[in-house]
């Protein structure tokens, strides 16, 4: 977390708890979520949803913390996070995942990383 | 700081409502509604009709505007289109085009 933090660019937007977005929303930089989103998420700056938001969409973003629940596939180029207490149903896809126990998943994951040399590269699934 | 917040740089297509103040800094286009305060920041671009317990407005908005208390066009706004507020300021370098309705 500490490589990815001070990479950030962009300023940090806020849907607040009570807010509730039908549509699309894209940005520059980072988007916590307190509310809840029923549309795409595209962002290139690092994506937190908080317990008790809730997104019906896919996501998009450089990295993921979900502590909330999330319908839809996520993406991240970088770390995704699936919190304890979280709900997941769709396919997952980063450079690193992580599921802390008392997380619900639901769905495929895709770490996309490289294997060592001698775990016989890719094709080691 | 406000409980809502849409950062510069940041682009939402579609409809916002929020039971908190909101502030727009980016971009929004389809509609914003707000039992609270909305404010529409310097810079920001809003095209959508936004209705709110108060409004400030110091960026462009191009939509009707209701307001349950207050409507303020702070210098340099930019408004297009229809306000319906008991009170309404327009600050001196604001522009506005459309009707007023006071009468609520």
């Amino acid at each position: 977390m500490a490589r990815t933090s001070s990479t950030s660019h962009g300023e940090t937007a806020v849907l607040g708890k009570g807010t509730n977005l039908r549509g699309r929303i894209a940005g520059e930089g980072d988007l916590r979520v307190e509310g809840t989103i029923s549309g795409d998420v595209a962002l290139k700056g690092h994506l937190t949803v908080d317990g008790g938001a809730e997104i019906t969409a896919d996501v998009q973003a450089r990295s993921v913390v979900v502590e909330g629940a999330i319908e839809g596939d996520i993406s991240a180029t970088e770390a995704v996070a699936i919190r304890a207490g979280a709900r997941v149903s769709g396919a997952i896809r980063g450079a690193s995942i992580s599921i802390e126990e008392g997380a619900t998943v639901n769905g495929r994951i895709d770490a996309d990383f490289e294997l060592p040399a001698e775990l016989g590269g890719k094709g080691a699934r | 700081m406000a409980s809502t917040v849409i950062s510069h740089g940041f682009t939402i297509e579609g409809e916002l409502t929020a039971d908190d103040d909101v502030v727009i800094e980016g971009t929004l286009r389809g509609k914003l509604v707000s039992k609270d305060t909305v404010k529409v920041e310097t810079g920001a671009v809003v095209e959508a009709d936004i209705t709110a317990s108060s409004l400030s407005v110091g960026g462009q908005v191009t939509g009707n505007v209701t307001a349950t208390d207050r409507v303020d066009l702070m210098p340099g706004a930019r408004l297009i289109g229809d306000v319906k507020a008991s009170r309404l300021t327009i600050a001196d370098g604001a522009s506005f085009k459309g009707n007023v309705d006071m009468d609520v």
